[in-house]
């Protein structure tokens, strides 16, 4: 009995006209989404690795380190294999720092930033397509599953026979579901088979299993409102006023939520805003930089000037020490400063994420960034990847100023060599790291589903078929 | 066999539907229900089939009561409701296929499903024509199809020729007799007097929850049964 009621369901929605619209528009923009994926995360591999060249050639030809230490290197973000599904937050956020022995590392040269065009339009990927489209076909394919069925006669009917209601409404949901994961794993399949095609590609074994878990979590995504069109067609008495409800829920899951929680968490979890943080930086630099000629000052006082060989190593190593204390204070405020913007910040963030999560679309967006490595985590990861290797090139660039520091010829310091320059390392998430993140999204998702299932079992079984 | 004993229902806001109730539709019977809009024919369908529970009282089907073991008394009853739709996107075999299976018949084919079809005067090109270019008088003749293909001994009809023109109406008729011939026990809730006349062995009429009139084909031929509905209908209107 359930095996025919399941087909039928199958059959009934994969000869509609509301199939064949879904299933093409889903592969028109799915395979839009791949292509327009695959040719970005190509032009952001070719474009870093010339960042790279090109970073490379700029610092061999510094003439001093004096002037190194100023320019300082600038280090790319390495595109993320799998932006070419999941683009996440990478086109509005820098890819590209410089780090140098005076200021903090700030991710600059956005795409959006190098083409405001893309920002209009902004991205197409498998997330935004699943998150609004996908969304709304669900509720296309359940808004009338049940009471659509009691408008047309077709359920008294079904009902005046041996059919137990329990397998009716697991026939429909089975039947259903499968219909509409067609329009998304067809799709997803060729564009898999696509982005595999490009030998520039490189999917790992790790970046394949993140794929199974982001396809999860657009099913279990797409559960939601596929549970949510149920129980409310099986709440309701007609099909135009089930179709209203859903559309509302709808806006205000993909829309009025993960806005609102971001205005809530700013007024409950205010933060300065960044120009603030920027000249309290800059007061203390100034503060620092009134400092130095007031310690060579008292210096040259205590040390009265001699033509001697042993007076110009005391000032080289002063000046060197004097240079290295003063930009460890530096640091050390401009540190104290970040990390009280950056506590602020985050509290304010994992507020705005929370509070986001009751909509089951920041729940997909949080969990897919999180797989596809495209996130904010990532972001702050390879920030805090920056920060950490801030000091060690200003401690390496420092050494090697006061070691090639030659007061009698200042003017003509040696070319910096770069042989033993320290590489700034970053080490993406791993998978587990990665999952452990996107869990707390999974499980509120499997919540919804099953309080929703249940819901519209329970509505079904008491459901009037009048 | 179909017994209504003792059948009242009474509504969640305490309208009474149905007030004590009895009747019984025997094999090769066809027993129509005539009454006013409201009345409580459909509401009798319906504790039939037990798409709502009586308040008191019976409804046996075959000597089973439906409330208290539904799926068993739905396997010897058929339903032909009115303005059934079907499924507009499934062709006229698809839809008798899938009713069929429901009704436990698992093991038909095509030509089982076109001699039916033939049966109630379905012409050969509906058969895989979808059922959304159907008028309704098709649809209805399909609606008898899923109820034909059920072969169970008893079938309830709810307003079947509601909509129908005077042909198709006409053709429903023979078809009904037909079923009669073959021992079905068949109950009609209806507007259609001249149908009723036409086809009906006993008449019930139904007024206002209850049963206030049944006569056999023989008393009713013996009256004006238009005269005596329509009094009926006044006084309701009057009430």
């Amino acid at each position: 009995m359930l095996k025919n009621i399941i087909s039928k369901e199958i059959l009934d929605n994969i000869v509609s006209p509301k199939f064949v619209f879904t299933f093409l528009l889903c592969t028109i923009l799915i395979l839009l989404a791949a292509y327009t994926g695959i040719n970005s995360y190509r032009a952001e591999l070719k474009e870093y690795n010339s960042a790279i060249a090109l970073n490379k050639k700029n610092l061999e030809s510094q003439p001093s380190w004096g002037a190194l230490a100023g320019l300082g290197t600038k280090i790319t973000k390495p595109p993320q294999v799998l932006s070419t599904i999941i683009t996440g937050i990478q086109d509005a956020v820098g890819r590209s720092a410089t780090v140098n022995i005076a200021f903090d590392p700030k991710l600059i040269d956005s795409k959006y930033n190098s083409n405001p065009v893309f920002a209009i339009f902004g991205p197409l990927d498998l997330t935004l397509i699943v998150r609004i489209v996908l969304s709304l076909f669900a509720i296309l394919f359940t808004f009338d599953a049940i009471v659509g069925e009691k408008e047309r006669g077709t359920l008294k009917l079904t009902l005046s026979n041996r059919v137990p209601r329990d397998q009716v409404i697991l026939g429909k949901a089975i039947g259903s579901f499968v219909s509409l994961l067609v329009p998304l794993v067809i799709p997803f399949l060729i564009a898999m088979i696509m982005v595999n095609l490009f030998p520039d590609i490189s999917l790992k074994g790790d970046d394949w299993l993140r794929i199974g878990l982001i396809f999860l979590f657009f099913l279990l995504y797409l559960s939601v409102f596929f549970t949510l069109g149920l129980f409310v067609s099986s709440r309701t008495n007609r099909a135009s006023s089930s179709l209203f409800i859903l559309l509302f829920i709808w806006v205000i899951f993909i829309f009025v939520i993960p806005k609102g929680a971001v205005i809530l968490s700013q007024h409950i979890a205010p933060v300065p805003s960044v120009h603030t943080v920027n000249a309290q930086k800059d007061a203390f630099m100034q503060e620092i930089q009134a400092k130095g000629p007031k310690l060579f000052q008292e210096w040259q006082q205590e040390n009265p000037s001699e033509d001697t060989d042993e007076y110009r190593a005391k000032l080289g190593q002063f000046i060197g020490e004097m240079r290295a204390d003063l930009v460890t204070q530096i640091e050390t405020k401009n540190r104290e400063i970040e990390d009280g913007y950056l506590a602020k910040r985050n509290k304010q963030q994992i507020l705005a994420l929370n509070l986001s999560r009751i909509s089951p679309a920041s729940a997909l967006t949080f969990g897919a960034l999180s797989l596809g490595k495209t996130g904010i985590q990532e972001h702050e990861r390879f920030l805090n990847s920056l920060r950490s290797y801030k000091p060690i090139f200003s401690k390496w660039v420092n050494i090697k100023m006061t070691e090639n520091l030659d007061l009698q010829n200042p003017l003509e310091q040696p070319k910096p060599v770069l042989d033993d320059m320290p590489q700034h390392e970053f080490v993406p998430m791993s998978l587990g790291e990665s999952f452990s993140l996107a869990l707390p999204d999974l499980i509120v998702m499997v919540l919804m589903i099953l309080v929703l299932f249940v819901g519209a079992f329970v509505s079904f079984l008491r459901y009037d078929i009048r | 066999m179909l017994q209504a004993i003792d059948l009242t229902k009474r509504y969640e806001d305490g309208l009474l539907a149905l007030d004590h109730v009895n009747f019984e539709v025997t094999e090769g019977e066809i027993f129509c229900l005539l009454g006013a809009n409201g009345a409580g024919k459909t509401t009798t369908i319906n504790l039939f089939l037990n798409f709502i529970d009586p308040t008191e009282g019976q409804t046996l089907i075959n000597g089973i009561d439906s409330a208290k073991d539904p799926l068993e008394a739905k396997g010897h009853v058929s339903f032909v409701s009115e303005n059934v739709m079907l499924y507009g996107n499934f062709t006229a075999r698809q839809n008798l296929d899938y009713f069929a299976k429901l009704g436990g018949k698992k093991h038909l084919n095509r030509e089982d499903y076109y001699n039916v079809m033939r049966q109630v005067g379905l012409q050969e090109k509906a058969y895989e024509m979808k059922l959304k270019n159907f008028s309704k008088g098709m649809r209805q003749k399909l609606g008898i199809c899923i109820a034909i293909i059920k072969d169970a001994p008893n079938i309830l009809l709810d307003e079947p020729t509601s909509g129908l023109d005077p042909k198709a109406a006409a053709e429903f008729v023979k078809i009904l007799k037909k079923l009669k011939e073959e021992g079905k026990a068949i109950f009609m809730s209806t507007h259609d007097i001249f149908r009723t006349k036409a086809i009906a062995d006993r008449v019930g009429i139904m007024k206002e929850g209850r049963l206030v009139m049944l006569r056999t084909r023989e008393e009713f031929l013996a009256e004006n049964l238009e005269k005596i509905y329509l009094d009926y209908m006044q006084e309701a209107a009057a009430a």
